[in-house]
């Protein structure tokens, strides 16, 4: 963290190239978090470059006090999934592959199914369900700082997971077992 | 294989990626072209742009002045006129 704000204010006093130094820490989560949200695997990339090119022209308006540069970075990376949504329905309904009938979880073929079917569960969830669900059940980012990025209160943060939670589950009734 | 655990898989599979090599490089390209763009601007309007939409207060208070700009132009007509 302390390093962090150290190679920001390298970059705020003119060094430049001290930004690949964030880039590179984390091209990862946001790149991934922009794919999950989107469904957007051909643009994520380039949308993920704009957040870094939009973090770098505003980093002087980051404020260590307030946050760390993770949850500004993200809270970058959140609006600009929101607004790439908006443009474009990455993944319409009808791209998506057509159902099966494998009931069965115990082989290879059901466990595609299994995906395929979570995959098309987490794309029909509400955004701001989902977008809560990629950040803490795939990003792993505590509630706390979820709750920051999103802009609400930590307990309807928790709310919109067990909700998310609760409508993945139901897309599976028809297998046995439960999500945990 | 339980369902707990194909669900784990499958949320391992979403964690996985693959970045192009050069990506760093592409975003660093972007932002040294926009540094040569900017420094021969004594004011970038992209900035001030941002500037605007990032500041309720400075948003209200050019909404005012252009208010009230208008209504003494306005008022300055009315008085022309009546005082011709």
């Amino acid at each position: 963290m302390r390093q962090e704000i150290e190679v920001i204010r390298q970059i705020l006093d003119g060094d430049t190239e001290s930004f690949r130094l964030l880039v590179e820490r984390y091209e990862r989560p946001v790149i991934r978090m922009i794919r999950n949200i989107t469904n957007d695997i051909e643009s994520c990339e380039d949308i993920a470059q704009d957040v870094f090119f939009t973090a770098y022209r505003k980093l002087a308006s980051f404020d260590p006090v307030r946050g760390n540069f993770s949850t500004w970075l993200f809270t970058i990376t959140r609006n600009k999934s929101i607004n790439a949504m908006k443009k474009k329905r990455a993944l319409s309904m009808s791209e998506l592959p057509e159902e099966g009938d494998s009931h069965n979880p115990y082989d290879e073929v059901a466990e595609k199914e299994f995906f395929r079917r979570l995959d098309s569960a987490l794309s029909k969830l509400p955004s701001r369900q989902k977008r809560v669900f990629v950040l803490a059940e795939l990003e792993k980012l505590p509630y706390e700082e979820i709750a920051q990025i999103e802009g609400v209160r930590v307990g309807t943060i928790k709310s919109r997971i067990n909700r998310a939670k609760k409508r993945l589950r139901t897309s599976f009734k028809v297998f046995k077992g439960d999500i945990s | 294989m339980k369902i707990d655990e194909v669900y784990g898989a499958w949320k391992d599979e979403k964690v996985r990626i693959d970045i192009r090599e050069s990506f760093s490089d592409e975003v660093m390209c972007k932002i040294y072209q926009y540094e040569q763009g900017r420094g021969g601007l004594l004011f970038d309007r992209q900035q001030i742009v941002e500037f605007i939409y990032s500041h309720r207060l400075v948003r209200v208070v050019l909404v005012a002045a252009a208010g009230i700009a208008g209504f003494v132009r306005i008022a300055f007509v009315v008085f022309m006129f009546l005082a011709s």
